[in-house]
């Protein structure tokens, strides 16, 4: 939880893997990092055992390059697919039960508040649509309400991808899966709605295949989480197994489904607008001037 | 055998794009090499792909086919391509990172 812990003691730099050196020397911990540079610093996120071409892995990727900073950053994660990529990344995960990630998040977040005061340390969940939308929902929901200052990012695949595709709240309406044999018979969840009405300060859609937007998104929201309030960003991360899409055909799939259900939404409170303007420098979120006043 | 990633320099080094290292799902493994081709008068370096970490997905394909359309990437056999770029082979420097080719078939 701070730059040092992931320097190598002195005299020991040799004796550690090629990988683990290139992350200390040629990582983004303690510098600023983006998108438009990656094939040129050595990323945070190793190997996994995620599906070839799964575009929650790609999504998890881009999260981990927008962390504004990486080192003072804990990832909390639950059952799902996202785990098995989350947590082979050099930023603490903290792995809850099936649904507790909320939960889990807000006592770590309350805890990193007492212990460094107004030092920022960010608290991300990442988890499934199942995980956050079904049995996490309770939990989800109140750490809204409570106003838990943390960062919450549903990997919407609109299935329960790790246990082999049961419809969730998430799934569509007449979607058919393999253990959804006879379509799905309810709409899907409108989680986006209820963000706003429980109280998150800053709420946006996303998919994969714009990466400088994930960037954006993911970076206001976790700036947001530090003074104002919980943010919530829901990003369509296709399952190409459940959904039978060819690897090749994931980002297809994901510009149709942008234009089809998942287009590009963001709600931000005139409180969170202030904070960037003013702490963190968005010049889109400054006051604007006054208009002149014409002469009557 | 299986089908890897392989990276026209000469198409990819006369372009800037870049898109394929954002938009490939798994992390460091198409790395830009910001010198490579400057030897042959391209201009902007170029980008490969680190073979070992590759799953063959083709999403760079894609990619590059219809959002770049620079078609400069292929899927080819892992055997078929000579020369590759693998992970203990690259070195990561400032802004760059640069890879001394090798048979993946002897390491
Ligand atoms: C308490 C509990 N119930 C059930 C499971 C089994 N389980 C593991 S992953 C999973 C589904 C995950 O679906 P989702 O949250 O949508 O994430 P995805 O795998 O689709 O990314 C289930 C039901 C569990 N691990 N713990
Ligand atoms: S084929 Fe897939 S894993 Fe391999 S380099 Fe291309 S996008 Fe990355």
């Amino acid at each position: 939880m701070s730059l040092d812990y992931v320097k190598f003691t002195p005299g020991f730099g040799k004796f550690m893997p090629k990988e683990y050196r290139d992350m200390v020397e040629h990582g983004p911990f303690g510098k600023k990092t983006a998108v438009s540079q990656v094939g040129t610093f050595k990323e945070i996120m190793e190997e996994h055992p995620m599906c070839a071409g799964c575009a929650m892995t790609l999504f998890i990727r881009l999260a981990f390059i927008a962390f504004p900073n990486p080192e003072d950053t804990i990832t909390v994660g639950t059952a799902g697919c996202g785990r098995l990529a989350i947590s082979q990344a050099a930023v603490p995960f903290v792995y809850g039960n099936y649904g507790d990630q909320n939960g889990v998040a807000s006592g770590l977040s309350r805890g990193l508040r007492l212990r460094f005061g107004d030092k920022p340390k960010d608290v991300v969940v990442m988890a499934g649509d199942g995980g956050m939308a079904d049995i996490g929902f309770a939990q989800t929901l109140h750490s809204w309400f409570r106003k838990e200052k943390f960062t919450t990012i549903m990997l919407d695949n609109e299935v329960y991808g790790n246990t082999g595709g049961q419809e969730s709240g998430m799934t569509n309406k007449g979607q058919v899966l393999k253990m959804a044999p006879l379509g799905k018979k309810f709409e899907k969840m409108d989680m986006l709605g209820m963000a706003k009405v429980a109280g998150c300060a800053y709420v946006a859609t996303v998919v994969p295949n714009n990466p400088r937007r994930v960037e954006s998104v993911i970076k206001k929201a976790i700036l947001i989480a530090r003074e104002v309030g919980p943010t919530y960003i829901q990003a369509y991360t296709s399952c190409n197994i459940e959904y039978a899409i060819p690897t090749d055909q994931v980002m297809q799939d994901a510009k149709d489904v942008e234009n089809d259900r998942y287009k590009f939404q963001e709600y931000i409170t005139d409180e969170a607008k202030e904070h960037l303007a003013t702490l963190y420098g968005y010049k889109e979120y400054l006051p604007k001037p006054a208009a002149a006043v014409t002469k009557g | 055998m299986y089908l890897v990633a392989n990276i026209d320099q000469e198409i990819c080094a006369a372009t800037s794009c870049k898109l394929c290292t954002q938009y490939c799902p798994e992390a460091n493994t198409i790395q830009y090499d910001t010198e490579a081709g400057k030897d042959k008068g391209l201009k902007y370096g170029s980008a490969y792909v680190a073979v070992d970490r590759c799953k063959g997905c083709a999403q760079c394909v894609w990619v590059c086919d219809n959002m770049a359309k620079h078609k400069a990437i292929k899927m080819e056999m892992i055997d078929q391509i000579g020369d590759q770029a693998l992970t203990p082979n690259i070195t990561y420097q400032e802004k760059n990172t640069k890879a001394v080719l090798a048979s993946p078939w002897q390491s």
